[in-house]
C-alpha cells in the first residue's frame, strides 16, 4: 500500500534520513521502532507531505507522490495523528472533528463520521463543545485520531502514540487502534518509542538508528531478537 | 454631552471598519500589512469616481468597491506577501511591514499621478441633513449608515469564522498552521482568500471615509495609525473587540475635543496607545 524507496531528508542544513526504505503493507499494522531523534518524526513528515525528500521516491497505492502537497495527501488517501497531538486548542471538540472533514469528499458524509468517532470514543461526545485545549491529554488523544479519521482515510499514519499518556490511557487507546485495523480494515503505521507496546499491537516492525534503517521482520520474530531485547527492553 | 457621545460611536464605528481586515490578516496570517491604509484610500477613490462619473450612491457602490479591493489584495499578496509565508513568525511580521510600507508608498504616489493630491468628497443629496430623534439631538444621517454598515460587517464576519468551513479552516490554519495542512487545508490558498478579503474590509471602509469624511491620496496612512492604535488596545484577530476598542477610541477622541480642542485630538489616540503599550510591557 504504502512505499517508502530510499529517500534522503534534510532538515535544513542537517541530514537526518539516509536512504530509508519500507513498505506498509495493506491492512496490516506496521511499526517503526526508534529512539529520540532516529528520524522518526522526519519520516512520517515527509510521508504526510510536510517536508520533501531531497532524493528517492514514496509511492501510495502505485502512485507517485513524493512532490504533493500535505493537503493533497490526505485527499489521496493517508491521514496524520501528528506527535503533540496538534488539535486546534482554541477550537470545540466537535469543530476539530468537523474540521477534519474538511475535504469536499468527507464533508457529505460528516454527521455519520461524527457518530461514528462518539461510538469509538463516547466520551468525546460528552465533551463536545469543551475547547480542545482543555482536554486531559489522553482525550486529546483520542480527539487527534477521531480527527484522523473523519476523512475516511486508507491509511492511518500514528506519531508517537504514546507520549505524555498514563499507562492505563494508553493500553486503552492501543486496544481501541487495534480494534479498528481489524473491524474496518484500515492500515495503520505507527511511529513509537515504546517498542514492547508496539510491538505488541503491529504484525510487522522497523527498526530505525540514527536516521537508518537497522532491522525489520515480522514483530514475533522482532520480540524474540537478543540484540532487540537489549536496545529496547533492557533486560 | 450626549450629542459628543453620538458623534463619538460615529466615528468608532468606522474607526472598527477601519481596523477589523488589518486585525484579522495580522491574527491570522501574522503580516502586519501597512498598506491597508492604503487599499482604504483606494477604495475611498472607487467610490468618488463612481459618485462623480455615474452618480452611483456611496453605500450601494460598496459591493464594487469590494469586489476590486478583493482581486487587487489576492494579486499582490501573491506577488508581494506570499514570498514570507515561509519565514518563521517574527521575521514574518517585521518583513511584511517592511514591504507594506514600500507598497504604500507606490500606491500612495500612483493615486497622486492619476487623481492628483486634490481632497475629494462624496457628496450624495443626504450629506449633511440629520435626524432628530430629540431636541437638542442630531444624528447625520450618513452616520446612521456608518453604524448600519459597521453592524452588518460585525454580524457577517461573525457568521463566517463561526459558521462556515472557509471560516473554521481560516481558524485552524491561525491556530496550527502544519494541522491544518494534515486534515486537507490548502494553507496557501486560504492564506490568499483571507488577505484579499482583508483587502476587500479596507475596501468598505474607504468608501465609508469618503462619505463620511473626505479622501486623498495619502489619507490612507491617518486611518493606518487609528487602526494600528485600535490593534494594540484590542488584540488582534478577534472582531468584537475591534469595534469595542474603535467605539472607545472614538468617544474617548470626542470627548476630548471637547476639553481640549480639535488640534490636540489625535494626541489623546496616542497618549492612550502609549500607556497601553507601557502596560503591555510590564
Amino acid at each position: 500500500m504504502l512505499e517508502v524507496n530510499e529517500i534522503d531528508v534534510y532538515r535544513g542544513d542537517i541530514r537526518v534520513l539516509w536512504s530509508v526504505s519500507l513498505k506498509v503493507e495493506e491492512g496490516t499494522i506496521t511499526a517503526l521502532l526508534g529512539s529520540n531523534a532516529a528520524g522518526k518524526t522526519s519520516l512520517l513528515m515527509s510521508i504526510s507531505g510536510l517536508i520533501k525528500p531531497m532524493r528517492g521516491s514514496i509511492r501510495f497505492n502505485g502512485m507517485e507522490i513524493t512532490k504533493e502537497p500535505a493537503h493533497r495527501i490526505v485527499e489521496i488517501g493517508m491521514s496524520m495523528v501528528p506527535e503533540g497531538r496538534r488539535l486546534f486548542p482554541e477550537m470545540s471538540v466537535l469543530e476539530n472533528l468537523e474540521l477534519g472533514a474538511f475535504l469536499k469528499k468527507a464533508r457529505n458524509a460528516k454527521d455519520r463520521a461524527i457518530e461514528e468517532i462518539y461510538e469509538i470514543f463516547p466520551i468525546l461526545k460528552s465533551r463536545a463543545t469543551q475547547m480542545a485545549g482543555t482536554l486531559s491529554g489522553g482525550e486529546q488523544q483520542m480527539l487527534a485520531i477521531g480527527r484522523a479519521l473523519m476523512s475516511r482515510p486508507k491509511l492511518l499514519l500514528i506519531d508517537e502514540l504514546s507520549l505524555g499518556l498514563a499507562p492505563l490511557v494508553l493500553q486503552h487507546i492501543a486496544e481501541i487502534i487495534k480494534e479498528i485495523n481489524v473491524s474496518r480494515g484500515l492500515t495503520i503505521f505507527i511511529v513509537e518509542q515504546n517498542a514492547l507496546m508496539t510491538l505488541e499491537m503491529a504484525q510487522f516492525g522497523y527498526l530505525i538508528e540514527n536516521g537508518r534503517i537497522v532491522g525489520s521482520g515480522e514483530t514475533n520474530s522482532l520480540l524474540q531478537n537478543e540484540q532487540i531485547k537489549n536496545a529496547y527492553f533492557g533486560i | 454631552m450626549i450629542q459628543i457621545i453620538v458623534y463619538g460611536v460615529i466615528t468608532g464605528a468606522f474607526y472598527g471598519l477601519a481596523a477589523v481586515g488589518l486585525s484579522l490578516v495580522f491574527g491570522v496570517m501574522k503580516h502586519l500589512n501597512i498598506a491597508h491604509g492604503s487599499f482604504l484610500m483606494i477604495g475611498g477613490f472607487v467610490s468618488f469616481w463612481l459618485f462623480h462619473l455615474f452618480k452611483i450612491d456611496p453605500f450601494v457602490s460598496i459591493p464594487l468597491a469590494m469586489i476590486i479591493l478583493f482581486v487587487l489584495g489576492g494579486v499582490l499578496y501573491k506577488g508581494l506577501f506570499s514570498h514570507l509565508d515561509k519565514l518563521p513568525e517574527g521575521l514574518k511580521i517585521n518583513n511584511s511591514m517592511l514591504v507594506g510600507f514600500g507598497l504604500t508608498w507606490i500606491l500612495d504616489n500612483l493615486a497622486i499621478l492619476f487623481w492628483t493630491s486634490d481632497v475629494r468628497a462624496v457628496t450624495p443629496s443626504y450629506t449633511g441633513k440629520v435626524w432628530n430623534p430629540l431636541t437638542g439631538l442630531r444624528i447625520p444621517i450618513v452616520g446612521l449608515g456608518v453604524i448600519g454598515i459597521a453592524l452588518l460587517v460585525i454580524f457577517s464576519l461573525y457568521l463566517l469564522l463561526t459558521k462556515t468551513y472557509f471560516g473554521k479552516s481560516v481558524r485552524g490554519t491561525a491556530q496550527d498552521r502544519d494541522a491544518a495542512s494534515l486534515v486537507g487545508i490548502n494553507v496557501e490558498r486560504t492564506y490568499l482568500v483571507f488577505f484579499a478579503l482583508g483587502a476587500a474590509l479596507a475596501g468598505i471602509a474607504g468608501v465609508v471615509s469618503a462619505v463620511n469624511y473626505s479622501v486623498h491620496p495619502t489619507v490612507g496612512f491617518e486611518w493606518l495609525l487609528k487602526a494600528i492604535i485600535i490593534l494594540v488596545l484590542a488584540g488582534f484577530g478577534k472582531v468584537g473587540p475591534v469595534f469595542v476598542a474603535g467605539l472607545l477610541l472614538g468617544i474617548v477622541e470626542g470627548i476630548s475635543v471637547y476639553f481640549v480642542g480639535t488640534t490636540y485630538r489625535e494626541v489623546v489616540g496616542l497618549v492612550i496607545f502609549i500607556l497601553v503599550m507601557l502596560k503591555r510591557s510590564m
